[in-house]
């Protein structure tokens, strides 16, 4: 028994100070996405040279939270990893094979509205989350 | 693939986060390799073993390399 580190010291304290620096680099990146959006019309009156440099802002935070996300991943023990990258596969498939007929119901107007990145986004997002819940309740 | 891992912690009275934090891994890993859901990986079933102080074959094994055993022990009988 004595042997044994008291619980928490290791990789879970390790593992929740990686989520709070991802955490971190995603709120980061989600206000450098609203500044990059409504900074032309409401911050700078569409000044090519702050947009620039808003979109400069955008892709260096966007590259940190990458960063992050893969130091988080490497940390990951296997199991977690797992459910991790397999919900990611759902994920990027699922993106696939509903972005392109989306796009292509929007080119020919099967749909009655403009087919729009957000969309995509938050139907990856929500797949992510389905596949990570259903992973994690699998192995649970 | 089998494994007496959650007897041998139950032996030594540690909880599965315990065994979690020792061998670096998650709680709910340890969960899933005691009730036979997930395989762990060589480097895994090593630290086990180094843990435990045994050797893997003593803490995991594969169901499947007992029938070939039989099977084979059949077929050198038949052949005796």
């Amino acid at each position: 028994m004595n042997q044994l580190r008291p619980p928490e010291s290791g990789y879970q304290s390790r593992i929740r100070t990686n989520i709070i620096g991802l955490a971190r680099w995603g709120g980061a990146w989600v206000a450098a996405t609203a500044l990059m959006k409504f900074g032309p019309p409401f911050l700078w009156n569409k000044a090519l040279v702050f947009t620039l440099l808003a979109v400069g802002l955008n892709v260096a935070v966007g590259v940190g939270m990458i960063l992050a996300n893969k130091k988080y991943v490497a940390e990951l023990d296997e199991l977690q990893r797992k459910v991790y990258l397999n919900a990611l596969a759902v994920t990027v498939g699922v993106a696939l094979i509903a972005g392109v007929p989306y796009q292509v119901m929007d080119q020919y107007h099967v749909i009655p509205f403009h087919a729009d990145i957000s969309h995509l986004l938050i139907l990856m997002s929500l797949t992510f989350v389905v596949s990570l819940l259903y992973g994690t309740w699998r192995y649970r | 693939m089998k494994n007496r891992l959650k007897v041998l912690r139950a032996e030594r009275n540690w909880t599965q986060a315990q065994l979690a934090d020792a061998l670096d891994v998650s709680r709910q890993t340890i969960n899933a390799i005691e009730t036979g859901k997930f395989d762990p990986s060589l480097p895994l079933a090593f630290r086990a073993a180094r843990l435990f102080g045994l050797r893997i074959e003593e803490i995991f094994h594969d169901p499947a390399l007992d029938k070939d055993h039989s099977s084979l022990a059949a077929e050198i009988k038949k052949d005796t």
